[in-house]
């Protein structure tokens, strides 16, 4: 089955992007396409100028620069949360324990998660364990950060703690793909949005042009129902 | 025609009793072929589950067919097509063993621990036990999830790296409960090397038994050794599981 069907746009650095669009319409393929951790059929992805969908290139290598932030948190269960953070630090980058350790720890503070270092995932809420999921990206100074629905799983009262800290990494120049319908954190932040609708880029552009005259019908009843759902969260960022 | 008494199951057991050289000798060389034929089981056992779950088209096959055949036919079936393969092949199997004594209460015990039938009944077992914890690896890998692997991959670890640091430590903490069944049942399974003349605790009772005419207490007593072994190892095995348990899960 294709899923995607002929996407193309680029990211530059620092800039935010921020893609929306129905259930099924290929989000999650996308961002896994893009890390190869669902090699597309056809087409290319270049990071900084390398081509990663070449075979020859070493793959894990380029995942270790481009981090993922996944919908239902995927720690990994059986380590406390600083190992969590530490463990690609130690087995990926070859640093010694101490080090590992001391760099997860910074990392931990800037997700405000240092107080739940020694805490196993399921000893955490879904937003504390989403914090150590960006964490556990953010360890490895990644060239950028995938995130997939990353509040979509979450209780409505812990959404706005992930979407803090996401906004704080935009704000500081993170370059960021964000699939999200946390419409309120693209005003914000997106550099641009694009509207996936069954495999296809039907529309993009800067939030303004979203949220003021979209031209496609589809995008404008889809931005309708995200206001019914999703309306209230604007707040929570302020 | 002479009366006899009814049998007195305490004299008798006290008979039986005075045998316990064999009965121990028989009991430590059961125990013996269970920790290899456990060992060997886990090791093959896991690579098995590894090629089932990820070794591609093939090497997944080859598993299965291997796992399938070994849960599918006999034990005993298994035993005897090891034991004479050799010599159907005119292959000679030579007649050299290692062998261990000690003296406990002046009673001297020699062990055999390996000959050509102890090395013939420890590779089935091995090799049979292997498919079962297999399975049971094969549903606890499962039972973690691609999203852990995928997660791994996502941070630039390899696919063995994430099957080995992330997949199987989770892995095998939550199999054990699983894992038990053929750990703790494995010691009865055991008793098959007495058709090809080894000397476990099975055959030890045969031997008793044909020197005092005892029959029903020397089983019985076995049977209770065997119900105390493994229910001992199902115990042991249970504060493992408690110990290494993710905390929060
Ligand atoms: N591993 C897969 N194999 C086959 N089809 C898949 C696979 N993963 C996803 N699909 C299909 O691809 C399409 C897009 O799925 P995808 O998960 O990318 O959508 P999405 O936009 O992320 O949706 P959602 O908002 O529900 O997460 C769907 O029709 C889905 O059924
Ligand atoms: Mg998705």
């Amino acid at each position: 089955m294709q899923v995607l069907k002929g996407i193309s746009f680029e990211l530059g650095e620092g800039e935010v992007k921020v893609v929306f669009g129905p259930s099924g319409s290929g989000k999650s393929t996308l961002l896994r396409c893009i890390n190869m951790l669902n090699p597309p059929d056809k087409g290319e992805v270049y990071l900084r100028g390398e081509n990663i969908t070449d075979p020859e290139v070493n793959i894990n290598a380029m995942r270790a620069r481009i981090g993922m932030v996944f919908q239902h948190f995927n720690l990994f269960a059986h380590l406390k949360a600083i190992d969590n953070v530490s463990i690609g630090l130690r087995r990926v980058r070859g640093f010694p324990k101490e080090e590992a350790r001391e760099k997860a720890l910074e990392v931990l503070q800037t997700v405000k998660m240092e107080k739940w270092a020694d805490h196993y995932p399921a000893e955490l809420s879904g937003g504390q364990q989403q914090r150590v999921g960006i964490a556990r990206a953010l360890a490895m100074d990644p060239d950028v950060i995938l995130f997939d629905e990353p509040t979509s799983a979450l209780d409505p009262e812990l959404i706005g703690e992930v979407l803090q800290v996401m906004l704080d990494l935009a704000k500081a120049g993170t370059t960021m793909i964000v699939v999200t319908h946390e419409m309120g954190f693209a005003k914000a932040v997106a550099s641009e949005m694009i509207f996936l609708g069954d495999g296809v880029i039907i529309e993009s552009g800067t939030p303004e042009h979203f949220f003021i005259s979209p031209k496609s019908e589809r995008v404008k009843k889809f931005l309708q129902q995200l206001d019914i759902l999703y309306g209230s969260h604007e707040k929570l960022l302020k | 025609m002479i009366l006899q008494d009814r049998p007195n199951p305490i004299g008798e057991l006290l008979i039986v009793l005075e045998y316990w050289d064999h009965i121990l000798s028989g009991f430590l060389l059961t125990m013996w072929l269970y920790g290899w034929a456990l060992l060997m089981g886990f090791f093959l056992g896991l690579i098995l589950a590894n090629l089932r779950q990820y070794g591609g088209w093939f090497l997944s096959r080859i598993a299965s067919g291997y796992i399938e055949f070994m849960r599918g036919t006999p034990l005993l079936a298994q035993l005897f097509f090891i034991y004479f393969l050799p010599s159907s092949l005119n292959i000679p199997v030579g007649n050299w063993k290692i062998e261990t004594s000690f003296t406990i209460l002046n009673k001297d015990i020699t062990i055999i621990l390996l000959n050509y039938r102890t090395l013939a009944g420890l590779l089935t077992l091995g090799l049979n036990s292997a498919a079962y914890q297999a399975e049971y690896f094969r549903g606890s890998i499962m039972s973690v999830g691609t999203e852990q692997l995928m997660a791994a991959q996502s941070i630039g670890m390899s696919r063995i790296a994430g099957i080995r640091h992330i997949v199987l430590p989770q892995a095998l903490r939550r199999v054990i409960p699983a894992w038990s069944n053929e750990a703790a049942y494995l010691p009865k399974y055991t008793v098959v090397v007495y058709f090809i003349g080894v000397k476990d605790l099975f055959s030890q009772a045969h031997l008793t038994v044909t020197l005092t005419f005892i029959s029903v207490t020397t089983y019985v007593l076995i049977a209770i050794i065997f119900l105390v072994t493994i229910t001992l190892i199902s115990k042991g095995l249970d504060i493992i599981h408690k110990k290494t348990m993710i905390p929060g899960l």
